[in-house]
């Protein structure tokens, strides 16, 4: 049958033959071109392309550390972390970030969740790199991110840790805030080098101890798959939580101080004589904290910014104010030291004093008649204290007032501590090219004139008279510990220097704030306790004089902003003293009738804390009681 | 009819070398597609292992018909079979259901078939019983090829309307293959360069944009490494991230995380060289190659000359198919959809294969009896 399919001659032949040849020759040339080929690919360009394999398939990522804790004197936490979560895209095969934007913008409108306004990318951003869509989503947005991942390729939610400021405004000059690092503070030379996107303190006790409080980032490198999902960690270096910070403040006291000052304008500062610790140090009116957590939306911060009543700034470190009749002890002092009165030495006040052709007034009008320092300090005479600026001169004064802390920062563990201004002739010669006027000293007596002194300085002031002439500096920071409350450094008194002025006159002048506010005719007599009786001083600046003009035009805005600054600065108990408080109101009245009262609360607030926490045994107050009297 | 005769001698004279060479590399494939598939979690299917293995038996089954049939019997009716398998190309051209844009496969039951797989072979076997039949003795003119070339261009038209360029390609190399194993004149081969050239352009202005697109990505990959360079650039990192000796099986990250596009089908020789190395790949390929060379020795000691037709094709069409896939894998040809003959994940190819090496091995065996 078909067998006899034959082979054909050239079958035979080597025709035949020569066409396997080739054949052959073809085949071996091709699996030669295939295994060069894949000499090249797997030998000479082998490691270049594992490494490619390896970018592929491994990332870095950054291990956010947690910040440590922020405490009050009491451990009662003060600033605490809660996990939030970023939205973070990852460029991946799916570079166009704008389509997985618009894709999460649909999703939020559809549920009526609030849509944030993502930043549009022009163009394919930079592979590798993920850029943070959007801080702290709440959970509702996180489940709608989660359930549709698939939709959102290189979309992540990133878990971040975040501030959590529970004492919210009524810290938040003393705390500050974080915030993510700017370009700037990223050129900053540091111990250890910070990236992109890493969390910094940015204001306050979280600007001031960074370092201590941030920690370390960890990293972890992961493997991902092609889209860009994680699937095994292939190596981890664990985060260390930062340090946890105790501060000096009592947060009870510090609420005390808040609600004494209610919504008015200005600052209270509270300190401890006996060693400078700051336990309470308010600024009024302040911000929330934890609207920086999620990095702060622009209308927020330009709400902040834009604010007159200023809310950022810390008045009681960088609030400069004339000190009024608070100053007049230091007056006092300088002029009992320098021995140019006793304290039987008196000046007839008859409500005015005359300096070549102006004439100085004294607050009262009618005048005190004769006055001895005693009387001059209880009831606050001014024309007693012209006539010791006269004597003393601006140079003397000016030295005595910084021998009390004054006209330069007192060092307190917070950023942008302002020192105030305590003039000399020199000062004004540098300054203003103008030589000192003889009337000036006369204005500088009384604390008005070109003196400034911040909340703070004020306290130290009175800490100083209270502790008998020691100047401490203010501390804030109590201790630092480890992360696991291991103490690291504790920080005791920092005794800066002594007063050059005797016990003896300290005497004489505390026994005469101990008047102002315990002896008939005294300013300060809203401040009289039956227990633990409060030495102090009212003081009354004047806000610079309105133009005539003015005026009339503008007489509603000076109801408010050109009212006087009252001023209120005292310690307690007055026999062994416990606390300094100097309280600042702006525009708001006499020292006597606006800021003494709240002093009062606050010190009032201050005993009940103590007897909480302390309940005395009955025989200490009866002491107390009996060395009270002067 | 003459149908299976058992033979004592089909026995004694068993090409062995042939069914261990396809069957190792059946194997091969099979654990290359395991660890392909291995983190694929699709719980709703049987892993695609599973699938190949029911592929590979009824290869075998398709193998031993193939082997046990008188070939003659295949050949006297080459031209029935060649019209089934363009008929059935016809039926997917009319009914066949889209797949990823594509309409290539039917559906029988749980099964998908692909008649553009049949078709390589009943091609063969309708060219090399036109050649038998149409002797000459000299070489080949043009126009006596206008028959042979209609009956690869009848198919080969429907299967680029599909579309399917890889098999369509493969289709028209088959032509050329045999054309110019039985013989053509220098005379006709000049003038088919020339107008193969010429026309050219047009050829292109019919090829589908995603087409083109590919290639043009196959001259400069970085054109767009993301979009249509992607499967070339991860694939050409995966084959060189194996190294001399490889990842380890289970081991080669780009197949393991899905870097690699297709990596069961078109792609498996990335994840075979990448989890195996040079060392692997050069193993990998001395197998297929000592299975051409065999097939050739089996065309040239083949008892008659259609025999040594169909072994020829048969032989030709595994090494086209393997020098396209592997060259488009290394990133030396454009990517175009051709299955890794025995590797690539697919029942179409695997059982026309293994059919197809049944053959050879009846062929290779008959050379024996048909002496008698």
């Amino acid at each position: 049958m078909q067998m006899s399919h034959d082979r054909l001659d050239e079958y035979e032949s080597g025709q035949f033959k020569r066409k396997f040849r080739l054949l052959l020759i073809l085949v071996i040339v091709t699996a030669m071109l295939i295994m060069m080929r894949l000499w090249y690919l797997q030998v000479t360009k082998g490691d270049e392309l594992r490494q490619r394999s390896e970018n592929n398939s491994v990332r870095l990522r950054k291990i956010k550390s947690m910040r440590g804790l922020i405490m009050d004197t009491r451990r009662q936490v003060l600033v605490d972390n809660q996990p939030s979560f970023d939205l973070v895209f990852v460029p991946n095969r799916s570079r166009d970030i704008n389509n997985t934007i618009e894709k999460v913008k649909a999703l939020y409108e559809e549920r009526s969740l609030a849509v944030p306004s993502l930043a549009s990318f022009t163009g394919k951003i930079k592979p590798l790199v993920s850029v943070i869509l959007e801080r702290n989503i709440g959970m509702e947005k996180l489940a709608v991110v989660e359930t549709h991942a698939l939709e959102l390729p290189g979309l992540v939610a990133e878990v971040t840790p975040i501030r959590q400021y529970l004492t919210g405004e009524m810290t938040a000059q003393i705390i500050g805030f974080t915030g993510e690092i700017s370009r700037e503070e990223l050129d900053q030379e540091r111990e250890e080098p910070l990236t992109p996107g890493d969390i910094i303190g940015k204001f306050g006790i979280e600007k001031y101890l960074d370092g201590h409080l941030r920690g370390k980032n960890g990293a972890e490198q992961i493997e991902v798959n092609a889209s860009g999902k994680a699937v095994r960690s292939l190596g981890k270096i664990k985060s260390l939580t930062g340090g946890n910070v105790v501060l000096t403040i009592d947060s009870a006291l510090q609420e005390a101080a808040w609600n004494a000052i209610g919504n008015r304008r200005g600052a209270l500062v509270a300190m401890d004589p006996r060693n400078g610790a700051v336990l309470a140090l308010v600024s009024s009116p302040s911000f929330d904290p934890n609207l920086f957590n999620s990095g702060i939306s622009f209308r927020d911060w330009e709400r902040l910014a834009n604010d007159r009543r200023h809310p950022m700034e810390n008045r009681s470190i960088s609030g400069q104010y004339p000190p009024a009749s608070t100053y007049k002890p230091i007056v006092a002092a300088a002029a009992l030291e320098e021995g140019l009165i006793t304290p039987e030495t008196t000046f007839y006040c008859n409500g005015a004093f005359q300096m070549g052709d102006r004439t100085f007034r004294c607050w009262l009008e009618r005048g005190h008649g004769h006055v001895n320092l005693h009387r001059a300090i209880v009831e606050s005479c001014d024309v007693y204290f012209y006539n010791l600026g006269q004597k003393l001169g601006v140079d003397k004064i000016a030295a005595y007032a910084r021998a009390f802390g004054l006209g330069s920062p007192l060092g307190i563990d917070l950023t942008r501590e302002k020192g105030g201004l305590i003039p000399t002739k020199q000062w004004k010669l540098d300054r203003l090219g103008e030589s000192w006027q003889v009337g000036e000293t006369i204005s500088l007596s009384i604390g008005q004139g070109f003196n400034l002194v911040t909340p703070l300085q004020l306290a130290n002031v009175y800490a100083t008279l209270a502790n008998g002439g020691a100047l401490y500096r203010p501390r804030l920071v109590k201790q630092l510990e480890s992360s696991d409350g291991l103490v690291v450094k504790v920080f005791g008194p920092e005794k800066m220097k002594t007063l050059p002025v005797s016990a003896r006159n300290i005497q004489i002048i505390n026994q005469a704030l101990w008047g102002v506010v315990n002896e008939k005719g005294g300013t300060g007599h809203i401040l009289k306790r039956k227990a633990a009786d409060v030495a102090g001083k009212t003081g009354t600046a004047q806000v610079i004089g309105l133009p005539q003009d003015d005026r009339a035009r503008k007489v509603k805005r000076a109801s408010t902003d050109f009212m006087d600054h009252a001023l209120f600065a005292c310690f307690a108990p007055y026999g062994n003293p416990e606390i300094a408080v100097a309280v600042i109101l702006e525009h708001a009245g006499h020292g006597g009738s606006a800021a003494a009262p709240v002093a009062r609360k606050f010190i009032d607030a201050y005993f009940d804390r103590m007897k909480a926490i302390h309940p005395k045994p009955p025989e200490s107050e009866a002491t107390g009681e009996e060395k009270t009297t002067p | 009819m003459i149908m299976i005769k058992p033979d004592r001698r089909l026995i004694l004279n068993f090409d062995w070398t042939l069914l261990i060479l396809v069957l190792l590399l059946s194997g091969i494939g099979l654990f290359n597609i395991y660890s392909a598939g291995f983190s694929l979690k699709d719980i709703h299917r049987a892993p695609p292992y599973v699938k190949q293995i029911q592929w590979i038996l009824i290869g075998i089954a398709g193998m031993a018909v193939a082997f046990f049939i008188d070939y003659r019997f295949l050949f006297r009716h080459a031209y029935f079979f060649y019209g089934i398998s363009v008929i059935l190309l016809l039926v997917v051209f009319m009914t066949g259901y889209a797949t990823r844009g594509s309409q290539r496969w039917i559906s029988i039951g749980n099964f998908t078939f692909q008649p553009s797989e049949l078709v390589k072979l009943t091609v063969i076997l309708a060219l090399a019983k036109y050649f038998d039949r149409h002797r000459l003795g000299t070489d080949y003119q043009l126009r006596k090829l206008f028959i042979p070339f209609m009956i690869v261009m009848i198919p080969f038209l429907f299967i680029l309307k599909q579309p399917d360029l890889g098999t369509g390609l493969i289709l028209i190399i088959m032509f050329l293959s045999i054309v110019l194993f039985v013989g053509l004149e220098w005379k006709s081969i000049l003038i088919a360069t020339i107008g193969t050239l010429l026309m050219s352009p047009v050829f292109w202005y019919f090829l589908k944009p995603y087409q083109q697109e590919r290639i043009l990505t196959f001259f400069s990959p970085d054109r767009d490494p993301l979009g249509s360079g992607y499967h070339i650039i991860q694939s050409m990192i995966a084959v060189g991230s194996g190294g001399l000796f490889g990842k380890g099986f289970l081991k080669g990250s780009q197949t393991q995380l899905k870097f690699l596009p297709e990596q069961q089908t078109d792609f498996v020789f990335s994840v075979f060289a990448e989890e195996w190395g040079f060392l692997g790949g050069m193993i990998l390929m001395i197998m297929f190659m000592s299975l051409i060379l065999w097939g050739l020795k089996i065309a040239m000691y083949a008892k008659d000359y259609l025999g040594a037709l169909v072994a020829f094709g048969i032989t030709i069409l595994i090494f086209w198919e393997l020098f396209i896939n592997i060259g488009m894998v290394l990133g030396i040809l454009p990517v175009v959809g051709i299955p890794l003959p025995f590797l690539s994940y697919g029942g179409s190819s695997m059982v026309v294969l293994m059919a197809a090496v049944g053959l050879l091995m009846n062929i290779s065996v008959r050379r024996f009896i048909l002496q008698s």
